[in-house]
């Protein structure tokens, strides 16, 4: 059987998501088979555009790598959702749509009319997705988030970075990904009750909450009697950068003997100091420069593959540029070549699954307002005349 | 009037330990009927020790094993509500071929061993599809189905080297450090709840089944996309920044009064740069030639952290917060997980829910990162026994008889106490 164009090919979605969370829900979608409508404010665009980092040598809205790989397989039109006019248009796009994905402070889509409850009405199978930083209600549901934010108040942070340094973000914008993620999860959860029933909800996604239920870890500790703090480094260096061994934890008997026989120090298997996982964990600060003595000297992947071959589960820090020579990416064909008429052609991440029967679709981010005529002219009927004139007054 | 969203749903879970247990926690909140299967000899490994070491790394309410600390395991109860437990030995042809009776009246198969365990078992996606072929077959591994790498082990902590997220986590000094956590392990269950999604619309669709290949190792690698598609086009390599961003300024965490106790401040504009300095009670800061603007804040950072630092030290951090954000300054209190317990934000949001367990007590549940206005989520129901529904998965839903229970008790097949225990 030939593969269908994706199990979302009969979905049309309006985007009017901006940043990270909410674009890299709808790349999902769109990787799924879905059509993603990215509306954008006339003129700047979508904030990612000017966040970078930017791939030529001066920032170009079309250039920032951020909205590249966010943006992925979506069409863009600009509007301005600000004036009753765009809202006008934007009450026109919503008919043929099935899903609406938003990420304003609550309340802002309703000052419009573009609220929940407004389209609710008019719209029974909607399914209309808000991603803010702490969802529609609560006593902090009006105050403003970011990466770090959510990283902090979803208790993330506290346990990462060293005892006597200050808490760690993780790097870049791990937990707006992750607040994406939830919300796709969440919006194929609604899609599959309106699939069964017709009707659609509005579903409202927390990154707090995203972060809190990320950090589980930390509410089981806390209440099983243990207070996780900050802890010293577990990494061991390599000759090109760092290894970590995998020793402590789901390893056999035997991998221990057998790792310190090829470190060419035997005799270190029965020191009782190091002979279980358990001891090992006990003495890390004792193992790590014996370890250090014989990977300094060897390259990181190379320590990788010998040590997983002993069967313990060690592994390697990857830079980026390490991904895309990783044997593993490679023989999966993980990353896929799409050309963009502003950056040019490069090596993008690809599908996050993959289906039998489904190919995961991948093409390029929109240039900004690159769809208008095709979407305002084509799809709703505008004249090349009244175009001209949206445009003239700023709306589009 | 809301109502489950997965009511109907029957799922054949054979995850263990964090990434499949958390995919199905979840769809057990929207109302699938979630089956975990473990055994006697191999239980899910978050279960600890079915004899724990004194004073060992098992975490158990007020530190007490218990008679049954395979029950009691906080690792095992916080990831494992909302199922049921079967036991039953797969590696017994008897057990195999209970289990592919099982696969028969279910609707999901959702594994996450290593990628060739169940090939070996005979439980590959070529032998349950035959038994069903409208099964979707979620296929949760580190590496992948496929390539040179699919053998290999990881934790949640290997993820996030081996897929970059390290190499951009550390302070200023380089250094990649990882989260002492496993990070990596729920956002690949956030996202498999959505691949299980997709496999029942595509089924819809198609009126047939599928397999879905969620490699865990690309999954995180997707979390660091810009830095991706930025080397890709540049051939530059992204650092850890430490808690800097390139556009916020201040920005970092900020030590308050009491031990260990931060505020995170994320200043992404002239309009909250002067929130800030009216919020700490110096307005005259605003215009101070060295901080005024974006550019002139990023070249005195240091300057401007050593006088934050000097009045977030009298503060408490919640307060400090709202302060904080009653000026429209983006601040956030770096909380602690016993913190995100009783924060006022999340209960008011009826985030967690207080589970009354019979081998556990009382505690605070995680539930979901989402509210869907008409399909609520159920309450929690209280991690299983092991092998608690024997009775019902083998007894009601195959149809087998009381002696034929008690032979597969007789011979290890089934049971309720892990090997290895202590005799009851």
């Amino acid at each position: 059987m030939a593969d269908s164009d994706g199990v979302l090919d009969d979905i049309r979605v309006l985007d009017l998501s901006q940043e990270v969370a909410g674009p890299f829900c709808t790349k999902l979608l769109a990787g799924l088979g879905a059509e993603v409508i990215k509306v954008e404010p006339p003129g700047s665009g979508d904030v990612s555009r000017r966040l970078g980092p930017f791939v030529g040598t001066v920032p170009d809205a079309e250039q920032s790598a951020l909205f590249l790989y966010l943006n992925t397989g979506k069409q863009s039109i600009t509007l301005d959702l600000h004036s009753p006019t765009g809202t006008a248009i934007v009450q026109r796009l919503l008919p043929a749509c099935d899903v609406l994905v938003e990420s304003d402070a609550p309340g802002t889509l309703e000052r419009l009319g573009l609220g929940y409850a407004d389209l609710a009405r008019r719209y029974p199978g909607l399914i209309y997705v808000s991603i803010t930083p702490f969802g529609q209600t609560g006593p902090y549901s009006h105050y403003k988030g970011s990466e770090l934010i959510v990283q902090a108040l979803g208790a993330l942070m506290h346990t990462i970075g060293l005892p006597d340094r200050e808490p760690l973000k993780v790097g870049g914008y791990a937990a707006l990904y992750t607040t994406g993620i939830s919300a796709f999860a969440a919006l194929m959860l609604a899609l599959h009750v309106r699939d069964s029933t017709g009707y659609g909800q509005h579903v409202d996604v927390s990154a707090m909450e995203t972060i809190t239920v990320a950090q589980i870890h930390a509410s089981i500790q806390h209440q099983f009697g243990r207070r996780p703090g900050r802890r010293p480094s577990t990494l061991v260096r390599a000759q090109d950068g760092w290894i970590h061994p995998g020793l402590e934890r789901g390893v056999r008997d035997d991998t221990w003997s057998r790792v310190c026989v090829m470190m060419g120090r035997p005799e270190l298997a029965t020191d009782p100091k190091f002979a279980t996982p358990e001891a090992r964990r006990e003495h890390q600060a004792e193992l790590i420069p014996l370890l250090e003595a014989w990977t300094s000297t060897r390259p990181k992947e190379e320590l990788y593959h010998a040590l997983q071959q002993l069967h313990s589960v060690a592994g390697y820090v990857a830079t980026v540029a390490d991904l895309f020579t990783s044997p593993q990416f490679m023989a999966r064909n993980f990353f896929h070549e799409l050309t963009h008429p502003s950056a040019g052609t490069a090596l993008y991440p690809g599908a996050a699954f993959t289906m039998h029967g489904a190919a995961w679709q991948h093409a390029r981010a929109p240039l900004l307002g690159e769809h208008n005529a095709a979407i305002y002219g084509g799809r709703l009927g505008y004249t090349p005349e009244e175009l001209a004139q949206l445009r003239g007054i700023g709306v589009i | 009037m809301a109502h489950l969203a997965l009511t109907g749903l029957r799922i054949l879970d054979m995850t263990q330990v964090a990434v499949g247990p958390y995919a199905t926690l979840l769809l057990g909140f929207m109302g699938a009927e979630v089956i975990k299967v473990e055994s006697c000899a191999r239980m899910d490994l978050s279960r600890g020790s079915a004899r724990p070491r004194p004073g060992g790394e098992g975490l158990y309410p007020g530190g007490e094993p218990g008679e049954r600390p395979w029950n009691r395991a906080g690792y095992y109860v916080h990831r494992n509500g909302n199922k049921r437990s079967l036991t039953l030995d797969v590696t017994t042809a008897r057990g195999k071929e209970l289990c592919l009776r099982l696969v028969a009246l279910c609707d999901v198969l959702i594994e996450n061993y290593r990628a060739s365990v169940m090939e070996r078992l005979g439980l590959g996606y070529d032998v349950v599809s035959q038994v069903n072929p409208r099964l979707i077959y979620v296929k949760i591994s580190s590496q992948g189905a496929t390539g040179p790498e699919k053998e290999y082990a990881s934790l949640g902590s290997t993820l996030e080297q081996t897929a970059g997220l390290a190499s951009i986590t550390g302070y200023a000094d380089g250094k990649p450090l990882m989260t002492n956590e496993t990070y990596p392990d729920p956002v690949v269950g956030l996202l498999a709840v959505g691949a299980v999604m997709a496999g029942l619309r595509q089924r819809r669709k198609t009126g047939k089944g599928t397999c879905i290949d969620l490699a865990q190792r690309e999954v995180t690698a997707m979390l660091l996309g810009e830095a991706l598609v930025d080397y890709a086009y540049t051939g530059r390599v992204a650092q850890p920044l430490g808690n800097r961003h390139p556009l916020c300024v201040p920005q970092g965490v900020y030590p308050c009064q009491g031990e260990d106790m931060w505020l995170a401040i994320a200043v992404g504009s002239d309009a909250e740069w002067q929130g800030l300095c009216q919020a700490i009670g110096q307005p005259t800061l605003a215009h101070d030639p060295r901080f005024a603007t974006f550019l002139a804040r990023h070249q005195h950072q240091e300057a401007l952290d050593s006088i934050l630092t000097a009045w977030t030290q009298t503060q408490e951090h919640y307060q400090a917060m709202h302060l904080l954000q009653a000026h429209g300054v983006p601040a956030g209190a770096v909380l602690t997980g016993g913190e995100t317990l009783v924060d006022p934000h999340l209960v008011a949001r009826g985030f967690w829910d207080v589970v009354d367990h019979p081998e556990v007590g009382t505690y605070r549940q995680v539930t979901t990162p989402w509210h869907l206005s008409r399909s609520a989520r159920q309450a929690t129901q209280p991690a299983p026994a092991l092998g608690e529904h024997n009775q019902y998965v083998l007894g009601e839903l195959l149809g087998l008889s009381h002696a034929e229970m008690a032979a597969l008790e007789a011979q290890g097949i089934i049971g309720t106490r892990p090997v290895g225990a202590p005799p009851p």
